[in-house]
Parts: C-alpha cells; sequence; structure tokens
C-alpha cells in the first residue's frame, strides 16, 4: 500500500470513527430521514434535531407532564460542550425579562395592572439527562445573554463532561412539567382552549461559531435548527386537537384520554392545541410539489366566515407557489382561536392561528390578512428561517411585505383592507401610517430587543420593511423583484440566511447595485420626505399696463420648487399640468437639496405632483407631495360637514338625556 | 295601547302646530356645531386644500388619507377640535335648558305665544330648571352607576363562557334595561318641568313630587309613548345614514349636507314630539275632574 493510499485509509477510517464514537454517546441514536410529512422523496433541510416528546395534558389544571428525548446532530464542525436550551413559558412570569420589556412598552397583551399567580406559567425541567453521560440535573444554569435580568429563567444551559466531536451526536433525555399561562401573549389557555406553543426545552442554534439562543423577548422568540419532532400527545377525549405536522395515530385510553401522534420533518418548531369546541374543515391545495391537506379548526360561533378563512388560505398558498415557490408539506392546518384570546395571529410550521370576531362584517378584511399573514410565514420564518431575534425585519417585514401583494391581488390595492360602507382603507397606506410617527428611530437592521419601544418595533419593522420593499420594487421592476423574492426563497429555504444574502439575491437578480438605497433604508435611519416647496406662474409682459391676462393667449414664465426635506437621498419623477390640459415630466436625482424647473408658456402651472405613480411608499408626508395652482377647498369642506353632523349629534345626545 | 295612541297623536299635532321651535332649535344646533367645528375645518382646510393626495378624501373616503392628515404635526392635537366640539354641545345644552320653558309653554297653548310671554316663562323658570337638572342628574347618575357596574359585573362573567355572542348581548340588553329606566326617569322629569312652567311652581321639590305622582299612575301608557318616539328616532337615523350612504356621490358634499341636516333636523323632532307629549298628558290630566287623584289637587293653580 502505497503512503497516499495510506493517508486515505486514514482519512477515510478517522471519518467513521468519529460518528461512531458520537452514536456511541447517543446510544447510536441518528437523526430520521424520512419524507411522510413532505412532498418530496428525500429530506428538505440539514436536519439537526430529532425531538420525540410524549406529553399528556391536564386541561383542568392547564399543565403538562412529558418526557422529551432529544438528538441532537453536531454538524457544527467543532467539538461541543455546552448546549443551551430555551424553557419559554418560564417568561409568563413577573419578572421575566418578557414581562418586564412588555410592561415597560405596554405590548399586547401585558397591559394589566393585576395578574393572578395562577395565571402564571411555568417550564421546570423534572431531569436533565445526556445520554451516556449521566444525569446533568444539578447542574443546569439559568443564562441570560441579551439583558442583565439574572430573574430571567427563560434560558438554561447544560455544560456536558465530555464534548460531542464534530459530526457527532448526543441524545438528550428530559423530563418536564408545563403550566401554561392564561393567553397574555401567543401562548396558553383561554376558558377551555389550549394553545400549546414555545412549550418544550428546545435547544439553541449553532450559528456564526457561537450559540445564538436568545432570551424569550416582548416581540420576538423565533430561532431554531430543522429536523424531525414526533410527538405524542395525550389530551382528554372531548378535545378536537391540532398540531404541527402530520397525524400518524389516534387512539382512545382506557382512563378517558385519547393519544394523538404527530409527525413532522423539515420543521423548526411544534405547536399544538385542544378545545372541546373546534368544527373541523378539509380542502385541498393542488400545491407545484403536490397536494396539501388544508384543515380549518373553525369556532363555532364563526362558521358563517369559515368560506372567508377558506378562500384568503387557499388563495393565499396559490400566490405564493406561483410567485415564490412551493409549499413542500403535506398538510396546513389552521386554526379559529378562542374567542378574544390573545393566542391569534399565530404562527408555527403547517400550524397558524388566525382571528376574528363574530361580527366581523364582509367589508373589512381582518381575518382575510391574519391568515395570509400567518401563512406567509410558512415561508419568511418556516422554511426561510431567519433569526427573528437578531433580523426581525427578514421574517415579520418580508411577510409584510409579500402580505401586501396577496392582500392587493384580492381586495385591490386602495382596499385591501377596509372596503365598507364607502369608507376604504389599502395595506400599503396602513404600512406608511405604521412607520411614518417613527421613521427616524430605529434602523431595519437591528437586534429586536433593542429597538426604541413597541411602536418602533413594530412600525420599522414591519411597516418600514414592507415600505422599503414596495419602493425597491418600483426601483428594480415589479417582475424582477418577484424573480429576486423567488430565488431567494428557493436558494435559502431550510437555511439560516442573513440580511446580506436577501440583500446580495436582489442586487444580483436585478443586475444593479442598490447599496446606496440598502445602506439609506435598511441600514440607516433616513426619512424620506419630499416637498412641492411653491409655484409661481408670472406673465411675461407683467411691466406692461395694458396686460390683460387671457387663458391661452398670456405667456407666464412658471417656476416649480422641488425640496427633499428629509435626509434619505432617492431620484423621483416630478409631474407638472399647465392649465392648458400639458403635463410635463421631470426626474430628479434627488441629490441637492432643493431643484427648480423653469418654464415659458401660455399657460400657467395647474398642479405640481412629485412621484405621480405613487411608487414611493415610505414619504413621510404625502400632503405636501403635490400642491395646486388654485386651492380647492372640496376635500376640508367635506370633512367639516362630517364634523359638523358630528357634533350636532354629540350636541343633542347630551340634550336629549340632560334637558 | 289606544291611550298610548292618542298621546302620541296629540303630541304629533302640538309639533305640527309649533313647528318653528323645532326649527329654531335645529338652527342653533346646526350653529353652535359649526362654531365648534371651526378649527376642525382651519386645520382641514390648510392640510388639505393645496395637495392632491385630498382628492382621495373627496373621490370616495380614504381611511387612510385622514388619519394621516389628523396625525401630522401640522394639524395640532386632536383635542384641539374635539374640544370645542365638546364645549359647544354643552353651549346647546345650556341653551337648550334656558329656552325649553317658553317652548313647554308654547306647546300648551292652543295659540302661538308672544315672545315676550316665552321668554318671560324662560326667564322664570331658568334656575328651576337648573334644579331640576341636577336632581335628574344625581338620580341618572345614581342609577347608571349601580347598573354600570352591575352590566359590568355580569359581561365580566359572560366572557368567562364560551359563548362568544353572550358578552354582547348581555351588553345589549343590560343597555337597553338602562336607557329604559333613565327614560322613565327623563318622563318623570319632563312632567316635572312641564309642572314647573305651567303651574310657575317656584319649589322644584313639588313639581318632582307632582311629576312622580303623574309618572306612577300612567307608567305604561307614558312610557309606550316614549319609547315609539325613541325607536322612530333611531330609525331616522338609521335610515339617514344609509340614505346618505346609497343615495348621495361620495363627491357631492352639499348632498351629503343635506342628506346629514335633514337626519339632524328630523332627530330632534322627535325629541320635542316627546316633550309633547309630556305637555299633552299633563294638560289632559289637568282637565280630569279634581279628586280623582292628589296630583290632581295639586294642580289647582292656573296656567300661565
Amino acid at each position: 500500500m502505497s503512503q497516499r493510499y495510506r493517508l486515505i485509509s486514514c482519512l477515510i477510517g478517522a471519518s467513521l470513527a468519529v460518528p461512531a464514537l458520537a452514536q456511541a454517546q447517543a446510544g447510536g441514536a441518528t437523526i430520521p430521514d424520512t419524507s411522510s410529512a413532505i412532498n418530496s422523496w428525500k429530506p428538505l433541510s440539514q436536519r439537526v434535531v430529532h425531538y420525540e416528546i410524549e406529553a399528556r395534558y391536564d386541561a383542568k389544571a392547564h399543565s403538562l407532564e412529558a418526557t422529551e428525548v432529544l438528538t441532537y446532530h453536531n454538524l457544527t464542525g467543532q467539538p461541543l460542550d455546552t448546549f443551551p436550551f430555551h424553557l419559554y413559558l418560564n417568561a409568563f412570569q413577573p419578572t421575566s425579562t418578557w414581562l418586564r420589556e412588555g410592561k415597560r412598552e405596554g405590548t399586547r397583551g401585558q397591559d394589566f395592572k393585576k395578574w393572578d399567580p395562577k395565571s402564571y406559567g411555568a417550564d421546570e425541567i423534572k431531569s436533565f439527562e445526556v445520554v451516556g453521560q449521566g444525569d446533568l440535573t444539578s447542574q443546569l444554569q439559568f443564562i441570560h445573554p441579551d439583558d442583565d435580568n439574572k430573574d430571567d429563567r427563560t434560558v438554561v444551559q447544560a455544560h456536558l463532561p465530555q464534548a460531542i466531536p464534530p459530526d457527532g451526536y448526543v441524545q438528550f433525555r428530559i423530563k418536564f412539567h408545563d403550566q401554561f399561562p392564561k393567553t397574555l401573549e401567543r401562548t396558553g389557555w383561554d376558558r377551555e382552549a389550549i394553545l400549546g406553543g414555545q412549550w418544550f426545552p428546545k435547544v439553541g442554534v449553532w450559528w456564526h461559531n457561537a450559540w445564538n439562543c436568545h432570551q424569550f423577548h416582548a416581540y420576538t422568540e423565533f430561532f431554531a435548527d430543522f429536523g424531525v419532532y414526533d410527538v405524542k400527545l395525550t389530551v382528554p377525549q372531548d378535545e378536537v386537537v391540532g398540531a404541527t405536522g402530520i397525524e400518524v395515530s389516534k387512539a382512545k385510553n382506557p382512563d378517558g384520554t385519547q393519544t394523538f401522534t404527530y409527525h413532522g420533518e423539515d420543521i423548526h418548531d411544534f405547536a399544538w392545541t385542544a378545545s372541546p369546541h373546534y368544527l373541523d374543515y378539509y380542502d385541498t391545495f393542488q400545491g407545484s410539489m403536490g397536494p396539501v391537506k388544508v384543515r380549518i379548526m373553525m369556532q363555532p360561533g364563526h362558521l358563517g366566515q369559515l368560506e372567508r378563512h377558506r378562500m384568503a388560505v387557499l388563495e393565499t398558498m396559490r400566490r405564493f407557489d406561483e410567485w415564490y415557490g412551493p409549499y413542500p408539506y403535506k398538510n396546513l392546518t389552521v386554526v379559529d382561536p378562542e374567542p378574544g384570546s390573545q393566542s391569534f395571529g399565530m404562527e408555527y410550521p403547517t400550524f397558524i392561528t388566525a382571528g376574528t370576531t363574530w361580527w366581523m362584517p364582509n367589508g373589512l378584511y381582518s381575518p382575510e390578512q391574519v391568515v395570509e399573514h400567518e401563512f406567509g410565514h410558512q415561508y419568511w420564518y418556516g422554511m426561510v428561517a431567519t433569526n427573528e431575534f437578531e433580523d426581525a425585519w427578514m421574517d415579520e417585514g418580508i411577510n409584510q411585505y409579500t402580505e401586501v401583494k396577496v392582500m392587493d391581488s384580492l381586495f385591490g390595492p386602495y382596499t385591501s383592507f377596509l372596503n365598507l360602507w364607502g369608507i376604504t382603507a389599502g395595506e400599503r397606506e396602513g404600512n406608511r401610517l405604521f412607520l411614518v410617527p417613527v421613521a427616524d428611530l430605529d434602523a431595519m437592521a437591528q437586534n429586536g430587543w433593542q429597538y426604541a419601544d413597541a411602536n418602533s418595533y413594530g412600525g420599522v419593522t414591519y411597516g418600514k420593511t414592507a415600505d422599503i420593499l414596495l419602493t425597491l420594487e418600483s426601483l428594480i421592476g415589479e417582475d424582477t423583484m418577484r424573480r429576486a423574492m423567488h430565488t431567494y426563497f428557493m436558494r435559502y429555504r431550510f437555511t439560516h440566511p442573513t440580511k446580506e444574502d436577501f440583500l446580495k439575491t436582489v442586487e444580483e437578480v436585478s443586475g444593479k447595485d442598490l447599496r446606496w438605497y440598502f445602506n439609506q433604508a435598511v441600514y440607516g435611519t433616513q426619512v424620506l420626505d419630499f416637498e412641492v416647496l411653491k409655484i409661481s406662474s408670472v406673465p411675461v409682459d407683467w411691466y406692461k399696463e395694458s396686460l390683460k391676462e387671457e387663458k391661452g393667449k398670456t405667456e407666464y414664465i412658471s417656476n416649480v420648487w422641488i425640496h427633499r426635506k428629509e435626509n434619505f437621498i432617492l431620484p423621483v419623477d416630478i409631474e407638472i399640468k399647465f392649465d392648458n390640459g400639458e403635463k410635463l415630466r421631470e426626474h430628479w436625482d434627488g441629490q441637492d437639496r432643493w431643484i427648480r424647473y423653469a418654464y415659458q408658456k401660455k399657460a400657467k402651472v395647474e398642479s405640481v405632483e412629485i412621484d405621480p405613480d405613487h411608487t414611493l411608499h415610505f414619504d413621510r408626508n404625502n400632503f405636501n407631495n403635490s400642491r395646486r395652482g388654485e386651492p380647492n377647498g372640496k376635500a376640508a369642506r367635506k370633512l367639516a360637514d362630517y364634523w359638523i353632523f358630528c357634533s350636532q349629534l354629540l350636541a343633542q345626545a347630551l340634550a336629549w338625556w340632560l334637558v | 295601547m289606544p291611550e298610548t295612541q292618542s298621546l302620541v297623536s296629540a303630541a304629533t299635532r302640538i309639533v305640527r302646530r309649533n313647528k318653528r321651535y323645532v326649527v329654531w332649535f335645529y338652527l342653533m344646533n346646526l350653529l353652535f356645531a359649526w362654531w365648534g367645528a371651526t378649527a376642525f375645518a382651519i386645520h382641514a382646510h390648510s392640510m388639505l386644500d393645496n395637495s392632491l393626495y385630498a382628492d382621495r378624501l373627496v373621490r370616495g373616503f380614504d381611511l387612510a388619507v385622514l388619519l394621516e392628515m389628523l396625525g401630522r404635526p401640522e394639524f395640532g392635537p386632536m383635542r384641539a377640535s374635539t374640544v370645542p366640539a365638546m364645549v359647544f354641545a354643552v353651549v346647546f345644552f345650556v341653551a337648550s335648558l334656558l329656552f325649553m320653558p317658553g317652548v313647554l309653554l308654547g306647546y300648551a297653548s292652543d295659540h302661538r305665544i308672544p315672545g315676550e310671554e316665552f321668554y318671560r316663562a324662560c326667564g322664570r323658570n331658568l334656575w328651576r330648571f337648573v334644579r331640576l337638572f341636577l336632581f335628574f342628574a344625581i338620580v341618572a347618575g345614581v342609577v347608571v352607576g349601580i347598573l354600570g357596574a352591575a352590566e359590568g359585573a355580569l359581561v365580566e362573567a359572560a366572557d368567562k363562557t364560551s359563548y362568544e355572542r353572550l358578552p354582547f348581548l348581555t351588553d345589549v340588553i343590560s343597555l337597553a334595561i338602562i336607557g329604559l329606566l333613565l327614560t322613565l326617569g327623563r318622563i318623570w322629569f319632563d312632567i316635572a318641568q312641564t309642572d314647573a312652567v305651567l303651574r310657575d311652581q317656584p319649589a322644584a321639590r313639588k313639581s318632582l313630587l307632582s311629576g312622580f305622582r303623574l309618572l306612577r299612575g300612567n307608567v305604561g301608557r307614558l312610557l309606550g309613548a316614549y319609547i315609539v318616539m325613541a325607536v322612530v328616532a333611531l330609525f331616522v337615523l338609521a335610515a339617514g345614514v344609509y340614505l346618505w350612504h346609497v343615495m348621495v356621490p361620495s363627491s357631492s358634499v352639499f348632498g351629503a349636507f343635506l342628506v346629514s341636516q335633514a337626519t339632524v333636523l328630523l332627530l330632534l323632532t322627535t325629541r320635542f314630539w316627546q316633550r309633547a307629549a309630556a305637555v299633552s298628558f299633563y294638560l289632559r290630566k289637568l282637565a280630569e275632574p279634581s279628586g280623582e287623584s292628589a296630583t290632581a289637587e295639586a294642580m289647582a293653580a292656573p296656567v300661565s
């Protein structure tokens, strides 16, 4: 055997030996490479984890006893001897970081003054064993990587006596007890219903050569590795249950309970719900990778809105499939949660919660919007699994952008949120209004827990991202933008892309250097505000005493001043309309603070409009983007009349009851 | 029921005979509301008149444009618009308190009373009406306070059930009951006010007592009439808004103004209708043979 062959033999031997050692440590466990829950013959993701959980839910106590076997495949390329885990139900305690942030910001679900301790949540590890290394329960330590809150118990870390070698496997056997909170946000129970999210110890993500396992925050909560989930869930027999993944089996037990078995592949989380009240409806979406069974779990009082939910989810799936790429899973569960529950509008792999009320009128597209948005997260979170904690805009914001696209295509651009009794509102305007008050506070590229406040997080992460991408669409073209989104999805699905991955994909597909735009829009806090500063039309013969102005005959020198009030630099079109019907278009690079255009015509300037095609979606003030030569008070009179009417009603109501 | 019908018919005749009061009160209502809306209108004109963006409020009603306008710093704080509207609503209430005695006197008369008599009644009864208003405010406050708290507790309990509409239905039924009780209170005080004016009764407590006695024996009849009129008022409001929506093009500012003002005028008329019912009822009681009730005895004083 030559020296060369000996070297190759050694390398092969070493590469085989390492996993053998690791498998020995993990009791010979591997990650399954099955494909029964996806429309694909092979795994779609690099499967890092395999969770096998057996849980028994006590509906009366809203608590759960479970055992979890987690098999972790060390694909980090280096030995690992510490492992952090989420214990996110511990956030639902008064001293948690989530609650402190929420109280500081007044975010959804946390505006209460008293909190009954019976409504707290908790995730308690009863035992923690590393197969082959023994019980490490007593050595677990709570850590708080994002702040100095020593009372936060949402991340726990285990230090292993023996490191797990590269490409090795390790298996954790964890017994835990969950106490679900009364739903303040995201997860918990309401009346007889339960929405189980963030309910089991979940390992962090090794990312950029370090563990990435953030605490549970007021706005952000998702980042995990892909893998396989096998979950056995035992609940009372009167419960209707829905969950992530496909239902493999269902068995009734002699003790009045029933056990459901779920299996999910190429997913990074698992959520479930149970309630005696759900009514099930099924449909099928014929996707480009195969049929998808769509299950809609409705509240009895919302059955009249079943068709709205069905239409919204199927039409959204169709558009996403056509525009961005296929939905590869075999099923999707849409849950209409318990009325009034704060668990509405949530996303988990193959499982989303909608949100409506019994009185929802047809022209208010809130249920459709929620269904669309949460389904969108199957792509922007579910498959393109960005780090929500650090790049929330890539999750919520890109999803908000695609929401606008879908809702606009379903209901029309100016009526995509509201079209009721003559009152209208569009999604894109809504996003801009969300952004306007906070436009200069935070950049999009920012850790989710470090925004100025809840409004800034919402306005920037959701509103600004959508507006920035809608405007980007006008810079590179709608078709190019759609191709860029498609490329981004297909290239980065089942991975954890960074912001630069997204931005470079857009540049690559468009063939344009867009750094000037991204630096301001994504990394900066620049604000866009163009203004028609003034217009004037002065007769050329103004000095002649005999001058008598006549429309179409008198010659005018007209000037138009355009002003860039803020610091976002962007080229823009300007339309000047003259009173003889003539229209002119100018293109300004926007580099200077202002520009003046001068014309000499037998017509006066009737109006000037910046961005006449309405392609800039984040201008802070749309009112000053245009100016008339002569004012028109019709809109103000209309509003004033409405105001008078309301004032009269108020006055009459007062006099009706008190005089 | 026939008694209720006859009361409603009599009240209708009184209102028709005295249309001028409704018109004057309507004009007063419009004028005060117009003043109250001045700040809003000035701000709106300054933002909208020169902008093409405002066209989206004329062609249809784009809520986003309205919200953006209200949110702009140059529009000023919302309270700059709402406070004047509320102040002038209070002014209208005070004016109603001031002029209502004259209206009641006019309603009780079978001829058109001269202006001097109208204003004298207003002047003589102003403080009586203020005192009656304070009494009513206390009574209504207690009723609303107690029932409102009960309503809150019931709604909270209803919210714990899985029947989603139950809190809403509980709310509606509770509010209907509160409304009904307040209407009873309103009838009581309407009769008391009528008593104060027509009997020139300076002691508010005596008018209240008289009103209470009259109401006690005629609850069904009076409540029936008042409810009929209140239902008509609700119908007027709903129909007005509906017609506004279906008949008036969104760009027709004048059309919207006409329909909205017609609605307001008719709504005001229904309240005067109730007033007329109280006067008509009071006069009938006055005309009944004395000795029938203690109330009748108390009404021996001449009508001014």
